[in-house]
């Protein structure tokens, strides 16, 4: 383990890319491939590596919501994943996706996961193996959960609006463009349906991308701690919803907060501002930070 | 339908709708792979170049446009930055192939919803719709150099 990982408050949930090429024949690891660019997979991947779509294997495609605990049974059956798989995340941007993915696995109380520091880019970069040949793992059985943990992790409007009435801790990790309510769509990405601009009330500005080095990598502990513990002054104990447009950049947050510094209760509001800036009557603040 | 769209285009689309999305994605990969050799060789020369960065879009693209005096057909080359998506720049070699050899208002008739019928419904996203825009910039390329034409005469 490196010295980075060592000082984080959950070592255990990050690998970097010697130790994975080094467990690429693992049977006991499943190494999932979870992106933005839906062709990325296809243009070369891990060896061994299987995909999970944040949309066609995640989510439920007739309402806004993820699958049922049946549902993602069928997904890791298909994938080759036991409750005792260790699953490793990697994706694109940074790890947006693995990140959602990662969530979305821990939903569901798969609590053996671990993401690639730095995702696909930096793997690339370094030169390690990379294949087109998709993997057809065997099927397992996978027992289909009791329960979906949204609870724990996941916040809905409702929670989401308590919180900004009760001025308990609320990020906006999207862009100071967007937090201000200047634009209605992420810079560099097509409009997606937002009819308001603006924050949650009472929301605090931390862009997801403080939290990542330029390489995608994670920043170190004391760098994360000065942002979210000393600037933002999250608490132990305190209870946190990030949220950003569809889920996927607060995600990125949440693994930050939850593994990296060790929030105990940290939830993703996964509705995010595509709920939230077309909800009637929403509440909906403009401009810079509250002080 | 593909009567409104250039012959070179309608073939493609007609292959890719006879296919089942499995093989749409390998086509689209092999045509992705072909994006790199779209780019302006050595010795060409363009009536237009238009290279920018626009909010849209995640990296740099660059439309080239070269049109037959005589003919009047109209050869595009694109450049992409390395941040492009993949089925954009599978998009790019598709729509370099498709319409070349078509007059710069042929290309500016060209409708978008083909778009779906080469990509598929598994990869038809919000996310995805960058697709749309390299058509979006050779169509406002060709826009221009009709424009110049028409103040020429």
């Amino acid at each position: 383990m490196t010295s980075k990982f060592s000082a984080y408050a959950h070592p255990e949930a990050l690998v970097d890319g010697p130790w994975l090429q080094a467990h690429l024949d693992d049977p006991t690891i499943r190494i999932v491939e979870s992106n933005e660019d839906v062709l990325l997979y296809d243009t070369g991947h891990l060896p061994g590596a299987v995909q999970i779509d944040w949309r066609g294997d995640l989510q439920d495609n007739t309402e806004r919501d993820y699958i049922s605990p049946a549902g993602f049974s069928e997904v890791c059956a298909r994938y080759g994943i036991t409750p005792e798989t260790t699953v490793v995340f990697y994706g694109d941007k940074s790890n947006w996706w693995a990140a959602y993915a990662l969530w979305a696995f821990r939903l569901f109380g798969h609590t053996r996961v671990r993401l690639l520091d730095g995702g696909s880019a930096k793997w690339k970069a370094e030169g390690r193996p990379i294949t087109r040949e998709k993997s057809k793992p065997a099927r397992t059985v996978y027992p289909v959960p009791a329960v979906r943990h949204d609870a724990e992790i996941r916040a809905f409007f409702d929670d989401t609006l308590a919180h900004s009435r009760s001025h308990q801790p609320l990020i906006d990790v999207r862009s100071p463009g967007e937090y201000r309510g200047e634009i209605t769509h992420m810079p560099e990405y097509p409009q997606e349906g937002v009819l308001r601009g603006g924050h949650v009330p009472g929301a605090r500005s931390v862009p997801w991308k403080l939290a990542a080095n330029d390489d995608g990598t994670f920043k170190s502990f004391d760098e994360l701690r000065a942002i979210y513990s000393e600037s933002l002054g999250l608490k132990p104990g305190d209870d946190i919803i990030a949220y950003c447009r569809i889920g996927e950049r607060s995600s990125h947050t949440w693994f930050v907060l939850t593994y990296l510094l060790g929030y105990s209760r940290v939830r993703n509001y996964d509705g995010s501002w595509t709920e939230w800036g077309n909800r009637v009557r929403a509440p909906i603040a403009k401009g810079e930070q509250p002080r | 339908m593909t009567s409104s769209l250039p012959p070179s285009l309608a073939d493609i689309v007609d292959f890719f709708d006879a296919l089942p999305d499995d093989e749409k994605r390998e086509n689209l990969i092999v045509y992705a792979d072909q994006s790199s050799s779209c780019g302006p060789q050595a010795s060409e020369v363009f009536d237009l170049e238009d290279v920018r960065k626009d909010e849209e879009c995640t990296d740099k693209v660059g439309v080239f446009l070269r049109v037959d005096p005589v003919t009047r057909q109209s050869h595009f080359r694109v450049t992409l930055g390395p941040h492009v998506q993949t089925l954009t720049r599978a998009m790019t070699a598709i729509l370099c192939k498709g319409l070349d050899g078509a007059k710069p208002e042929t290309v500016l008739d060209v409708p978008q919803d083909f778009v779906p019928r080469i990509v598929g419904g598994q990869l038809v996203r919000l996310r995805s719709q960058t697709v749309y825009y390299i058509l979006t910039r050779m169509k406002s390329v060709a826009k221009v150099w009709l424009n110049r034409e028409r103040q020429q005469m």
